[in-house]
């Protein structure tokens, strides 16, 4: 049988802007180009996704190709010379960046805007004098009365890179968003137009996460994140066994977005579902148990001190276990806590109490 | 697993047993959809057409419980049509000519009868499975959820074993761990016959050793396991718990007795950050602190030890769980050490524990994506893939396996099987799940997936509303009528308080690990008239 998994890989060398590099049969000319550390920029391109070319950023030359051609898609073969800088691969910039500023929403200072998820665009349009085109103004429809609580379209922003659509048929592989219409009216839509919980979506919000120009963003976000001061903090997930990687993104003392570290770089790959990247609301909820509680003789509980609440629970466990015997106690330890947490909950029970009735929530 | 989460993309096979791996594990399942892309065969054996079996070579699609006949039969054959690996068998194994022998009674005929999945369909799942290199077995609580969970999985390692399958990238034997810190619960010794580090409590030099670390003697008894705790406190013979992040009144099987249980404790500590069902019967409730809030290390599927960082405060007077636990032996009389921060805990737990002795916070700042154990020494990059040596201890056994049917089976009074399990929306007891628009807009309230022609027997129509019950208790819940299910079998979700699914599932449990019955019990569905 043949297995396309597991492919037989040659190497050789490629020549970019002069310089000699080693390449992978079946890499790309920006996979060889980015581990060599030469820029090459993209728009389009997603580590995850099978190229698509659209964007058209990352154009360049190729010796013996009369066009310029996507170094996103175009695979290397040995011997080839590729040219990442040059005169006409600036014009060509100058050019698209230029068209594409004509059809995207703008800030005072003519850049396109910046938002809470970034905007690449904007970063690439800083690198142009751009041309003076008219404003298209396309006519792409969002989807304004789609009721979902996460996930938030905005059509002015988008410049049809497909990126959310191919995340959301090649990895999430739901099929829940296409790009939809024709010419200027051509959108990113759901089938019908329906609103994404009526959809196979699975609201994992890979789309928002894919995204490089912010046209797709958080509902739950702060409307002011482009100018909330945030610190990020690397953690892992609280839910399934995965480990996913997280960046908690926090202002004052509270969680305002989750993101997934770049693709690649942890066991996630970029990826997130519904839970790790949206579930976070329980962290600052009203209903947290705030303070120690004591039952009192009245069977009511009622709030203590620390110092109350632990001489209780030293004693209560301690009275019980000279009536009946270490035996007699249970320590029922969590897979939901941290590693040192459960070290020390069998500590507790073995060092302290003298019983090995401990174990942990995920055994039955 | 022995294998690594990113070895999933490269692999030529997936067989994914009682695991519903897009709603369980959503970031692995996209690992599972990646491979097949790619081109990789995917079998999927579940009782449930769910999502993985759309798009699967092959689904079979057993009756719940009956594992051991289908695993047994794909064995028949792999050893039959002789496909096993002799030279693996040989050098890394022993016991191979026994199992032979009662593998030989599993027919895939006969099997076909018990487990309802077509001859055909074993011999082929069994030769792709047996003629394929990178070829690995994903399984979660669907095999291990059964009062024969272990035999489910002995006869999964005999498969991996007579295979070769080991050892391999991209194959190997794959528990997906359900809750983010399961492996790393059980690493550090929250189980009550090791030590950390799977050191039995009952090895006098090992128990030794933790003596002089912890400077007092310790009891040389194994201890119970969660299900006869929470069955010895029902019979009045445990007389106090302390628990620590559980819901023990909605997670554990057949609630009614937990309960029944609590009442009669004589003290109960609930550590907790949410109020929740078992809270009701705590003397003392102890505020801890969520992932957010708190420093320390969980361990994944693949053994990976990674950190968690405190990123907020606890609110008001909540702390960290690590300094509640010590503060409650420090109380206790027992001289916890001062440890300064989490990191200081986990180098006096890693100090004890040979396998990750090499691990400690200070390394994991420097490597990104966390370090797998074993990981011995300071200089060990840690282990991707275990077993490539062969196996770590000896000769790996097979086991000889005879079929035991479930513990409750369905009769006339109780003629449905139900099963429980988890949704890609909600999270176990969902006191955090619950909290958030999304998967309160997804999921509600809770409900039961059943056959139309089940459906139609009832006359019973979507979203219609209607009890369940059976000989331990009675909820009502909605009827989805979905043909992901098996006519005779429903499945329901164990997320909602008001209306819990362990109340009706059966606490017999495993003989070696106690594992309730999750998988099978008998119920019967009523209709709610006038509602």
């Amino acid at each position: 049988m043949n297995y396309p998994n597991q492919k037989r890989v040659e190497t050789f060398s490629i020549e970019i802007n002069g310089r000699s590099c080693r390449a992978i049969s079946g890499e790309t000319v920006v996979d060889v180009a980015r581990r060599e550390g030469i820029e090459i920029p993209t728009l389009c391109h997603d580590t995850r996704l099978e190229p698509a070319g659209a964007c058209r950023v990352c154009l360049v030359e190729v010796e013996g190709q009369r066009r310029l051609q996507p170094g996103c898609a175009w695979k290397v073969y040995p011997d080839m010379k590729v040219t990442t800088e040059s005169g006409r691969i600036e014009k060509h910039r100058t050019i698209l960046y230029s068209m594409y500023m004509a059809d995207h929403q703008l800030d005072e200072s003519g850049l396109p805007v910046e938002t809470g998820n970034g905007n690449q665009l904007r970063e690439l349009c800083k690198t142009i004098d751009p041309l003076p085109l008219e404003p298209v103004n396309a006519p792409r429809a969002g989807r304004p009365d789609d009721v979902n609580p996460y996930i938030e379209f905005n059509p002015d922003l988008c410049i049809l890179c497909a990126r959310c659509t191919r995340y959301c048929d090649e990895v999430e592989a739901v099929n829940a968003i296409t790009l939809s219409n024709r010419g200027g009216e051509t959108t990113i839509a759901t089938a019908g137009n329906r609103g994404l919980l009526d959809t196979t979506c699975e609201l994992c919000g890979g789309c928002i996460a894919t995204c490089p120009t912010g046209a797709l963003i958080e509902k739950k976000a702060p409307e002011n994140l482009v100018t909330l001061q945030t610190e990020v903090t690397r953690s892992t997930c609280n839910f399934c066994g995965v480990g996913c990687q997280l960046d908690l993104h926090t202002h004052n003392d509270r969680v305002v977005k989750i993101t997934s570290p770049e693709p690649g770089e942890t066991v996630n790959d970029g990826n997130l579902c519904v839970k790790g990247r949206f579930a976070y609301d329980f962290i600052h909820h009203e209903d947290r148990i705030t303070t120690p509680l004591v039952r009192g003789t009245d069977g009511e509980l009622h709030p203590a001190s620390w110092e109350q609440a632990l001489t209780a629970v030293a004693n209560g466990l301690k009275s019980v276990k000279d009536k009946y015997g270490a035996d007699s106690l249970g320590f029922i330890s969590s897979s939901r806590c941290t590693g040192e947490e459960n070290y020390l909950m069998q500590k507790l029970s073995r060092a302290v109490f003298g019983t090995n009735n401990v174990h942990q929530c995920a055994a039955t | 697993m022995t294998n690594s989460i990113d070895e999933i993309r490269d692999s030529e096979l997936m067989f994914v047993i009682g695991s519903n791996t897009t709603e369980a594990h959503p970031i692995i399942a996209m690992e599972m959809k990646r491979a097949r892309q790619r081109g990789a065969k995917l079998i999927v054996a579940d009782p449930r057409k769910i999502w993985l079996a759309e798009m699967a070579d092959l689904h079979l699609q057993l009756k719940p419980g009956t594992d051991v006949w289908l695993l047994s039969a794909m064995a028949h054959v792999i050893i039959s049509e002789g496909l096993h690996d002799r030279d693996f068998i040989e050098a890394n194994t022993e016991g191979f000519d026994a199992m032979a022998e009662k593998v030989a009674e599993y027919t895939p005929e006969k099997a076909e009868e018990i487990t309802g999945v077509p001859a055909g369909d074993i011999r082929i799942a069994a030769r792709l499975y047996a003629t394929t290199k990178h070829a690995g077995i994903y399984y979660t609580l669907g095999i291990t959820e059964h009062t024969h969970g272990t035999d489910n999985v002995y006869c999964l390692a005999n498969l991996v074993l007579m295979t070769g399958h080991l050892g391999v990238r991209s194959a190997g034997m794959n528990p997906l761990r359900g809750q983010n810190n399961v492996q790393g619960a059980n690493d550090a010794g929250a189980t009550p016959i090791f030590y950390p580090g799977y050191q039995p409590v009952t090895d006098s030099k090992v128990r030794e050793k933790f003596e002089n670390a912890w400077g007092v003697g310790l009891s040389p008894d194994n201890g119970l396991n969660l299900n006869v705790m929470m069955k010895e406190m029902a019979a009045g013979k445990l007389k106090a718990v302390y628990v620590m992040g559980e819901d023990i009144v909605i997670s554990e099987p057949n609630v009614t007795k937990v309960e029944v249980g609590l009442n009669q404790c004589e003290f109960v500590v609930c550590q907790e950050i949410f109020h929740n069902e078992t809270t009701r019967f705590a003397d003392v409730i102890l505020p801890g602190a969520c992932f957010a809030e708190k420093d320390g290390v969980f361990t994944n599927s693949d053994r990976r030890v990674q950190r968690v960082r405190k990123s907020v405060n606890p609110p008001g007077e909540a702390r960290e769980d690590w300094k509640i636990l010590c503060d409650v032996a420090r109380s206790a009389g027992y001289p916890m050490p001062d440890y300064e921060n989490a990191g200081e805990v986990f180098s006096e737990y890693a100090s004890l524990t040979p396998k990750i002795a090499g691990i400690s916070h200070q390394r994991l700042e420097e490597n990104v994506s966390g370090l797998q154990w074993p990981c011995p020494d300071e200089s060990h990059p840690g282990t991707p893939t275990l077993h490539v040596d062969g196996p770590m201890i000896g000769r790996a056994p097979f086991q000889v396996v005879d079929y035991r049917p479930s513990a409750e089976l369905p009769d006339n009074e109780y003629p449905l099987v139900l099963s429980t399990g988890r949704t890609l929306y909600h999270y176990n007891s969902a006191t955090q799940t619950r909290r958030d628009a999304g998967p309160v807009a997804k999921q509600r309230s809770n409900f039961i997936e059943m056959h139309r022609s089940d459906a139609r027997k009832l006359d019973l129509k979507h979203g219609e509303s209607v009890r369940v019950l059976s000989r331990r208790g009675e909820v009502e819940a909605e009827v989805w009528v979905s043909p992901r299910m098996r006519p005779g079998c429903i499945w329901m979700p164990m997320h909602f308080a008001e209306s819990r699914a362990n109340l009706l599932t059966n606490d017999a449990g495993d003989q070696v690990t106690g594992t309730g019955e999750y998988k099978v019990c008998a119920v019967r569905v009523e209709k709610l008239s006038n509602r």
